[in-house]
Formats: C-alpha cells, structure tokens, sequence
C-alpha cells in the first residue's frame, strides 16, 4: 500500500525567492519576510453575545479583545480586528488550533479556520512607508498609526487585514499583512513591483516569531 | 563634444548650470543648452522662433509663454515607442540627448503645404464642421472626420506600447500647498512651523515660482536669498514634504487630491526600477491654492507670429534661462506690470524699439526710464504685426488720437493683465466671480478645506503674496488641529498694479483668441451673431478653450470679446464650467501598474502549479487561472484533449480542481432558518452529514445562483457558490444577515482560500478513493451514500472532507483539504490513481460532462431566466417564504410562452453547433418577430460522438422532437436543430447513484 505523504505548502512557495531583489546598489529599503506555519482562527460572536465572547478571550488569552481596529498581543497569540463583534486569533503552529479555542468559545461564537486560508507577509525597513504607500489609502505615519494599530482594507483590489506589529529591534516598524491565498503570489509581485526600486530583502520563516 | 554656438545666450546670469552643457536636437538638428534649460529656453538660446504649425490654418507659431499655459509650443518629444506627442516645449527640461520633433506639419515646419489651410480660411469658420460636412451623414465616420484629422491636428501617438512603468501612491497631510511661490512657501512655512504634516506641490523642477524670474527683496534679502533660506527651514521641519516636478490636477470628494509627478521625465529613460511618472492621491484636511496667476495676451491682428510672447514669459527667458527671445524688444501693455519687462530687457542690454501702453496715464517714473534709455512710449495699441514664419519684422500701432505708427522690432512683449489661476478652486462646479480693480475672476468659493491665497487670490503683489500665504498656512494648520506657532511672516513691499482692460483691438488680419484651437475674435463674433451666445454655447461652438491647453490663455478673453459683442458686461457673460485635469495626465498614469499581465489580480488554485508542470492550458474565468485541459503529446487539437479526458472519466476515473467554487460557513443557531430565506428549497430539515442542491433567486425572481450546501454540524452549514458569484454570493448573504434578518442568530465567514477541493468522478472513483482514505472509513454506497457529506481521516495522518455530490453525472465524490495541502493531494490522486489511468481533467471536459447531463451553469443562468425556465420549478417550496418568491410569481415570469431550457441536437450528425445561434421556427424567415429563443451551451459529446447543446426556447419542453432552425447571422451559419431532453446523458441517474 503506497504512503502518501502530506507536505504543506504555502502560496507563496513558488513565488519567494530569498535574498536580493530590485535596485542592488543601496541598502535594500524593503525587507519582506514571509510566515509559513501559524494557526488563524476566525472568531465571530453570536448574536448578542460579544460581552461573553470578550470574557471568554480574556480569560482565554489575558488580554482584552479588540473591539475597535486593533491588534492586540498576548504573551502567545495576536488578536486582529476584522470587523464588528470579531477577530483572528494568530497564533505559532500548534499553539492555539481550532478545536480547543471552539470548545472555549462553544457558548459564545462561531469559528472559522482560516489558518490556510491567507498568506502572512511581513514588511519592514527603511522604505517600508514609502513602498506601502504606493498600494495603502491607510495612512500609515506613526502618529496615526502606531503598534497595534489594525486595518480591514484592500491593497491592489484585494482585501488584506494590515496591522503594525512591534518595531524590530533596530526600531524600524513591521507592517503585517494578511492575504488571501489564492490571491497571495499575485498581490506578492505587485509588492515586489512597488519595491523594486528601494532594493528588497526577502526572506521566509517556517513559525511566527 | 561639438561646441554649439547658442546666439542668443547672454554671458552670464540666469539659473541654468553653464558647466553642465548638453546637446540637443530640434527637427534633427543638433542644438546646445544646459543643465537648467527647458527645451523652450534652450530654443531660444539657439535663436529658434519657429517651433511649430498651428491646429487647423497651420500658421507657423512661436513660443508663447513660459509654463504649462502654452498654446503653442507642443512637439513630439522623444522617438519610437516613446515618443510623445503634445509635450509643451516650456514644460519638458532638458537633458543630454533630447530629440525633438514640430508636429503637423508636412513635409517641413518651414515648408509646409499644409498652410494653403490660410487659403481656405474663409469657410474654416466656427462650426464649419457642421456646416459643410453634413450630407450625406453616413460620409462622417468614413470619410470626412478622417480627413479632417489628417489636415488639422496635433503630435502622433507612438503607435506602440509604452516601454515605460507608472505607478501610483497615497499621501495624507494637514495642509496640501499648490506652488511655490511666495505665497507657496510662506504658507509652507507658517503651516509646518505650526507642526503640520505640509505637502508642497510645485510643477516646475526649480522651487520659487515668479520670483526665479522677477526677483524682488524679501524680509530684505535678495528673493534668491529668501528661498533658499526659507527651503533649508523647512528641511528641517520633520513633516514638510516639497514634491517638485509635481502638478496638482484635481479636487475629489472628501478631501482628496489628484497629483502628478514626473518622477524621471527629465531623464531619456527612468533608471532601472523606477516609473516615469507617479499619480498621487492627496488626502489633505486643508488645502491652500497658491498656484499664482496666468498673464493674458491682448488679442489683436497677427497677435501669433512667433516672436510675439507674453511680457512675463520674455522677462522669465531673459533672468532664468538668460536667453533672449528677441535683440529689438516692441513692448505692449495694458499695466503697471509690463513694464517690468523694459526693467529686464534694459538690464540683458536689449534694445527697445518701443513701449505702447494702452492706459491714458503712463507714469513720470516710467516716461523718465524711456528717456533715459532712449526709447519712445507710444500711448495706443497694437494693431497689426509683420512678419512670417521668421518671426516679428514690423509692428503697427493705432496712437491714441487715431494716428499709425510702425516699429521695427524683432519681438513683441504683450501684458494684457494677469488672470488667477482659479481652476483648482472651482473644480466642484464653484464660480470664480469679478473683481474690477485687476479686471479678472478671482475665486469666489471653494471646495471644502481649500483657500486661494497670493496671486491665485488675485492678491498679484510680492507684499500681499507673502502675508496672505502665511496667514492661509497658519490658519490652515490650526483648523487641522495643530497647536504650534507659526513664528513671524516674511516681509516685502508691494509693486504698484494698475491696469486698463483691453482685450481685442480690432484690425485688420487674423486675431487669435484660443491659439491652440485657432479661433479668432471673428469666429467669436460670428457665434454671437448665430445666437451662440452662452459661454458653454460658444465654448462647443468655436472649441474655444478646447485643446490640450484647456483655455488658460483665451477663455477669460474670448468671453470677454463676448461679452462686448453682446452687450453684456463679462461678469454676466460669465465663465463655463472648470473640469480637471488641469494638466493633461498621461493615461499610462491612471493604469499605473495595472497593465498586460498585470491588468488585474489573479487567483491561483492550490493545484496550479502542478498543473502546470503537467502543461496544462490555463483559462482566465474572472480573476481565476483554471486549467482548461491537459494536452498530452501527439493530440493534435483542444478538442481531441477534451474528448479523451471526458471518455477516461466516463469509463474510468479522473479530476478536476474545484477550488474556485465560493465557500462559506453558515453558523449559529438559526443558520438553517436563515438558508430557508436564502434558497427556494428547505434547508433546515437537511441531516447532519448530508447534502443539498440549493437555487437563490434575487427579490425580482430571477435565478441568482446555485450550489450545494452541507449541513456538518447541527449549527454549522457549509455552503458552496458558483466560481463567478462567489464575491457578489457572500456580499448578498451578508446584506440579507445584517439587514434583512437581524433578528436571526447566524455568523457567515468565507472560506474559499481555506480549503482545496477536488471532484474525483467516474465509475472507478471509489478505488481511488480507498487508496487515500483511511481503510476504517466506509465508502460504500450504503456507508456514503448519494449526498452525503462528512469528515474522513486520509492515510498518512491529515483530515479530508468528502461529499458525494456529481456534476458530471457519474459516481463522483468531491474531496476537500485545508488548501496547503491541496498540492499534495493532487499529488496523492495521481499516485493512489495511477493503476486506474486516473486522468486529471479541465474546465472544458467538465463543461462538456455538465452539458452531457443537462446540468444548467453560467450561460443558462444568465440573469433573465427563472427557476421554471431552467426545470427547477418543482425545487419552490410552497411551504415557506424566500427571497425572490413574490416577484417569480408575476404574471410575465409565470408565462406558459416563457423561453425555457431544453436540449437540441443537429439533424445533420456532423454539423458543429455555436452558442449564440437564434431558433426560430423552421420554415419561418429569421428576424425578431420569429425569433423564438438561442443556443445557451454546446460542447461536442464525446459519449453521443456529436455536438449537443441547451437552448432557451419558447415553449420548449412541450416541443420535444420537433425541428426547428438555428440561425446564427454573426457567423453566417443556418442549419436545423432537433428539440429534445435536456439530458443527454444517463437520465435516470443510475451512475451517479450507483
């Protein structure tokens, strides 16, 4: 009996090139790096039940759950608004999967998973504004938009959840997208396109930081 | 390097970079400017005044002005795929290695036969189009509008693709600033000192606006001095951007802005990676127009011979560019301000020939400077110019009094007033009203957050410029809620403006109002006298102020001239409606990065890039790339790949990637209530583990879509869409839960891109099948039935779902994975499948197997069919209410004469059939009152060895077996079809049952 074996295998596999891309002779303005293995757990309060749906995430994740255009960090899972009464939890691979949090949740929500359902990019540098500008309305100054600050919106005509993540350690922000897979190699070369000429870094990790 | 003499270059001054000389070339002749030129600039340099032929009389032209007002001055610039024709030469820098070319114009600008156009200048009137072109009609498109182009025209398109990427970015700001004049920079300083977040826009490459040609003294220094002090201020503000070479073109709704930037138009190509041209939206809480003012010409006979230029254009060549426009200077002004221009010539050490000034009064300090310089000051007006093709010889004036003179002048500067640039302001329909005192419109509203401020306010002198710019950028950061101060306002004194308005002088020969369109005062005169008398009228009439130039050195005068020979005064004339751009953009700038392949964002199915290392040819279906067959070597069409993908599923097994269907979780407690509302049929009594067809009507009772939902949990249903109503499905299922159902307890949650589906058909399915699922799940027809639907472990440790649901007619089960595992699977299929010939198949094979089995798709619910038409009457549920249910009863939808869906087939067996084709009755002679339906589908069946299709037509299931006609005009084709079931294949559906 033959075995057959089940390799993952993200959108963005045959797209990603790591290393340089576009203009060599600056610093690369643009780093891109892509998350292969997270968990993505739609949470959706039933009707009239967003009180106890927020209790149950605190008491779920330790932090309070956004109910305005937020990301919110716990110690192990990022809680991204993606509209009223609703989140994504993201969390690593393994760490907060769908059976246990619709246990959790069972009298408060409905879940879905959407964990292969969207590509994780993140983008950082020196450029980063600059390049996202060219595919954001969102105003991304950091007055206006600052760690944590989320987004339901569109880039390129297709719909992304961008939010700011903690500064890397160098203090450059990160901007994370989320993308729906199916359209993720195509809005990745859009991204690559815009960059190309501030000189792009590219990289993947298989786990979320 | 050849050294190129450049004859009208002064020795020294200007703000060009003399060490940084480049070459080049006007008409293939090599020429020489410098760093700092315009093409406009450096022509003069070179002693060129012929630039062009003008539109429709083909009257050699000259340049005009010095900005982005020019009428006259358009070449091709650039060669092959990127030339571009229209460039304004007053505009377009100059780098090394410019070609240039004058455009309409044959065979040569200097020769050119197209000027016997003069000849027939009589009956090139104002709406001789109409006039003379009108019989017969059908000649226009054919005949005379071509020939019209040919003669009158502009520059040639490249006729190829634009080798060169555009792109497109968002900014936001407090404060949006338009120029960067005093004003400009002033309200830049009081704006970001106050701590907004400032975005300055200024078309030109050099910052400074009128003062790089006219100077001046600010908080006393040097106005050269002033800018470069006050630019390294606000370098120094961490949120004041200057975007230079950028044009401010339009006013949107809430706030926002369209700009332009020439990112590297001033380069012979853009570097590696980088656009030529980026199209910014602007969002600003506030806005300050400080584009300045647009000096007017006076319109008088031959007012176009090259070498006649506006007074401030002649003063901007001669201090910028240090070149000079003419050696003898002729000046005619209506005002205080074309004088400066004597001030200019006097200090380049060109001659006067003469100043006329219109007003009554010329001033002693004026009279003094003539005498001083030698020069006469003639009190009349110009009334007629000498000279051709090589610019101004001769200059009649009309002496006030009613005596001539002539002067000889080799240029003529003409200042008839300066008019505010009120486009930005009035772009939200906003009319600019009169002011008497500088005999201009100035604006009188604005769009929300905008101000005028300076010149553009009408407020023309350096003083007034600088102390309203400041108070606007001051004002304007506070009422974007910034809290800091804006320090003190720099100061200048204001020149004297005194003006008498003239706008024509009449005389004999061709006066032109709108140069680029050439229209003259007569034609505005005969408008008038044929009752086109509105300014919109007599704008579409004449097609004054309808060329790329969009009027800005004519409108203002043409219905000025209106308005006197109508009898009106020029505030009741009134103006016509301002529309952006205020510039012409290039569309490649609209596109930005979506073109070729690019256009828009593809879908990509998990199996794609498999698929594609099997050489699969790809479909675009929406945004999707599907695979639409496999070819294998030796086939030698679509058709023979189609044709053995359909037979090895019928007698064996293969697949197809189903993924693009949409795919939505339906939660909660009601979610069965709510698919009641949702579907014709019921849904809440579906068992968990099952599945169901479902068909959506929209409210008026049309088909809207259909599908299989799954019920998987007591609460939890799993709904499918079509692949093209995925979007607008999910949209219309989120309207109906927030809007129409509030009260229902349901969540909805698309997840298309969570899962990779696959259908799996043909008799040996279940093989296959066993191969890759876990041995304890029972795949039996009584373990699994027909439409059931569950959760199955695979071998190898990951979860499947499986449902056993057919299009294709067949034993058929559909497979779906979390999607990053769909590329193993397929992979899986292929292996587990290999000793059964599993045969992957495309969208073609699956259309066919649809068609085979009667199954409707997209063409069949086109929008306009009902549930009745489509044999699905039955699938109403009489029980309940649903969206869509009152309006399908309407008398027309229940109609017995309805056209309905019923299979055909050709009475001769080897003909092919089309879609589109009309039935009519046979016998019956094709035309609308027989036509009595059309061909929706049709596919070559392989299992029946013919063509098949379904039709929509009149009545058609109780016409089984009758014969009637296809008539299909588009290709030219007649022939009959039989009507018959629209089941072609396996009608009792033993196979997919079994």
């Amino acid at each position: 009996m033959a075995e057959f074996s089940w390799v993952s295998r993200s959108p963005l596999q045959h797209a990603l090139v790591a290393g340089a891309y576009g203009a060599r002779d600056v610093e690369p303005g643009v780093s891109l790096t892509e998350v292969r293995n997270f968990e993505l757990i739609q949470i959706m309060a039933r009707r009239g039940r967003w009180a106890d749906l927020a209790s149950a995430a605190k008491t779920r994740f330790g932090v309070a759950a956004p109910d305005v255009p937020k990301a919110i960090q716990s110690p192990d899972a990022a809680l991204i608004w993606s509209g009223p009464d609703q989140f994504l939890v993201l969390s690593k691979g393994g760490k907060h999967t769908f059976a246990p949090l619709s246990q959790a949740f069972s009298q408060s929500a409905s879940l879905s998973d959407q964990s292969h359902a969207r590509a994780l990019i993140g983008v950082s540098g020196a450029k980063a504004r600059t390049m996202l500008a060219k595919l954001s309305s969102i105003d991304l100054h950091p007055t206006v938009f600052p760690i944590g600050a989320a987004a339901a919106t569109s880039i390129d005509h297709t719909s992304v959840n961008l939010w700011r993540g903690n500064d890397r350690p160098d203090g450059q922000a990160v901007f994370n997208l989320l993308v729906f897979a199916t359209f993720a190699e195509s809005l990745w070369h859009t991204i690559l396109d815009a960059a190309a000429e501030y000189g792009v870094s590219i990289a993947y990790a298989e786990e979320l930081a | 390097m050849v050294s190129l003499a450049q004859t009208h270059r002064l020795a020294s001054g200007g703000l060009i970079d003399r060490s940084a000389p480049l070459n080049f070339s006007f008409d293939g002749k090599i020429l020489a400017g410098f760093q700092g030129d315009t093409l406009a600039s450096a022509l003069i340099a070179n002693g060129v005044k012929l630039v062009g032929r003008s539109f429709k009389y083909h009257r050699p032209r000259g340049i005009l002005t010095a900005g982005s007002e020019e009428p006259n001055a358009l070449v091709e610039l650039r060669t092959g795929a990127r030339r571009e024709p229209n460039t304004k030469a007053t505009t377009a820098e100059l780098y090394d290695g410019l070609e240039a070319a004058s455009q309409n114009r044959w065979p040569s600008l200097r020769h050119d036969l197209m000027a016997v156009n003069q000849l027939f200048a009589p009956i090139f009137v104002a709406g001789f189009y109409y006039k003379t072109f009108m019989w017969p009609a059908k000649f226009w498109e054919a005949i005379y509008e071509p020939a019209i182009r040919r003669a009158a025209g502009l520059g040639r398109a490249a006729g190829v693709a634009d080798p060169d990427h555009y792109d497109k970015a968002w900014a936001h700001c407090d404060v949006l600033i338009a120029g960067s004049g005093p004003a400009g920079l002033a309200a830049a300083l009081a704006a970001g000192r106050s701590g907004a977040r400032v975005i300055l826009c200024e078309e030109d490459f050099a910052l400074g606006g009128r003062l790089l040609a006219d100077g001046g003294t600010i908080d006393r220094v040097p106005a050269a001095e002033w800018i470069a002090r006050t630019l390294a201020e606000l370098a120094t503000l961490p949120d004041v951007r200057i975007m230079s070479r950028t044009t401010l073109f339009g006013v949107y709704d809430g706030g926002t802005y369209g700009a332009i930037e020439r990112v590297n138009d001033h380069l012979p190509s853009p570097p590696e990676h980088q656009v030529r041209q980026r199209l910014w939206r602007i969002v600003a809480k506030r806005s300050i127009v400080a584009a300045g003012a647009i000096e007017r010409p006076v319109v008088f006979a031959g007012n176009d011979t090259p070498g006649v230029m506006m007074a401030s254009a002649m003063r901007t060549y001669v201090e910028r560019y240090a070149a000079t426009p003419a050696r003898r200077v002729a000046l005619f002004t209506n005002n205080e301000d074309g004088w400066r221009t004597a001030e200019t010539a006097l200090r380049a050490g060109l001659q006067i020939a003469a100043v006329v000034d219109a007003r009554p009064e010329v001033s002693a300090a004026h009279r003094a400077l003539a005498a001083k310089a030698g020069f006469p000051v003639l009190n009349g007006s110009v009334v007629g110019v000498d000279g051709g093709k090589d610019g101004v010889r001769k200059i009649a004036v009309s002496l006030t009094g009613g005596a001539r003179a002539e002067v000889e002048a080799d240029g003529l500067a003409v200042s008839g007033g300066w008019n505010p640039a009120v486009g930005l302001t009035s772009y939200h329909r906003g009319r600019p009203k009169w002011q008497d005192d500088i005999s201009a419109f100035v604006p009188d509203s604005a769009p929300p957050g905008m101000v005028a401020a300076g010149a553009a306010n009408g407020a023309f002198g350096l003083g007034a410029c600088l102390s309203q710019g400041f108070a606007a950028g001051a004002a304007a950061a506070q009422s974007a809620g910034c809290s800091g101060t804006a320090g003190t306002p720099p100061v200048a004194d204001d020149e004297a403006f005194s003006l008498t308005p003239l706008w024509h002088v009449a005389g004999k020969g061709k006066a032109f109002v709108d140069h680029q369109h050439d229209v003259t005062a007569s034609d505005i005169e005969l408008a008038q006298r044929e009752g086109f008398e509105s300014v919109e009228h007599l704008k579409r009439y004449t097609t004054l102020g309808m060329a790329t130039d969009q009027g800005k050195t004519s409108n203002v005068a043409g219905l000025a001239i209106m308005a006197a020979v109508s009898g009106r005064s020029i505030p009741e004339t009134g103006t016509t409606i301002y529309r952006p751009p205020y510039v012409p953009v290039a569309i490649g700038a609209f596109a930005g990065h979506h073109r070729d392949e690019n256009f828009h964002a593809t879908r990509l199915t998990p199996s794609h890039h498999w698929a594609a290392e099997q050489g699969a040819i790809f479909v675009d279906t929406g945004l999707w790339k599907r695979a639409q067959w496999y070819p294998r070597a030796g086939e030698k069409d679509w058709l023979e790949s189609v044709t053995r993908e359909v037979k090895a599923v019928r007698s064996g097994v293969g697949f197809c990637d189903v993924s693009t269907l949409g795919k939505i979780d339906v939660h909660g407690p009601d979610a069965g209530a709510f698919l009641d509302r949702v579907y014709i049929n019921t849904f809440s009594n579906l068992a968990v583990g099952k599945a169901r067809y479902g068909l959506m009507l929209r409210e008026d009772g049309m088909v809207y879509d259909d599908g299989t939902t799954s019920r998987l949990a007591e609460d939890h249903y799993f709904l499918t869409t079509t692949t093209a109503k995925a979007g607008p499905v999910m949209q219309h299922l989120e309207f109906c839960r927030q809007v129409l159902f509030p009260e229902l307890d349901v969540q909805l949650t698309s997840v298309s891109d969570q899962w990779a589906q696959f259908s799996v058909a043909g008799p040996k399915t279940r093989d296959l099948l066993r191969k890759i699922v876990d041995p304890a799940e029972d795949l039996s027809n009584e373990g699994f039935p027909f439409m059931g639907a569950r959760e199955v472990s695979l071998r190898g440790g990951i979860k499947a779902r499986l449902f056993r649901i057919s299009f294709s007619g067949e034993m058929a089960f559909e497979i779906s994975v979390p999607a990053r595992y769909g590329d193993a699977l397929v992979r899986n299929l292929m292996l587990a499948g290999k000793r059964f010939g599993v045969t992957p198949y495309g969208t073609e094979a699956l259309g066919v197997m649809r068609i085979e089995k009667g199954h409707v798709a997209g063409p069949e619910l086109n929008g306009t069919t009902t549930a009745a038409d489509l044999g699905l009457a039955k699938m109403m549920s009489t029980k309940k209410d649903f969206i869509g249910r009152a309006m399908a009863g309407r008398e027309a939808l229940a109609a017995a004469d309805r056209q309905v869906v019923v299979g055909i087939k050709p009475t001769d067996k080897m003909r092919r059939l089309r879609s589109g084709a009309h039935v009519i009755p046979k016998g019956e002679i094709p035309g609308p009152d027989n036509d009595q339906g059309y061909v929706a589908s049709v596919c070559f069946s392989p299992t029946l060895d013919q063509w098949i299709g379904l039709a929509l037509v009149e009545r058609g299931r109780e016409r089984i077996g009758e014969i009637v006609h296809a008539h299909d005009p588009l290709r030219g084709e007649d022939y009959d079809v039989e009507l018959c079931n629209s089941v072609f294949y396996d009608p009792d559906g033993g196979r997919q049952r079994g």
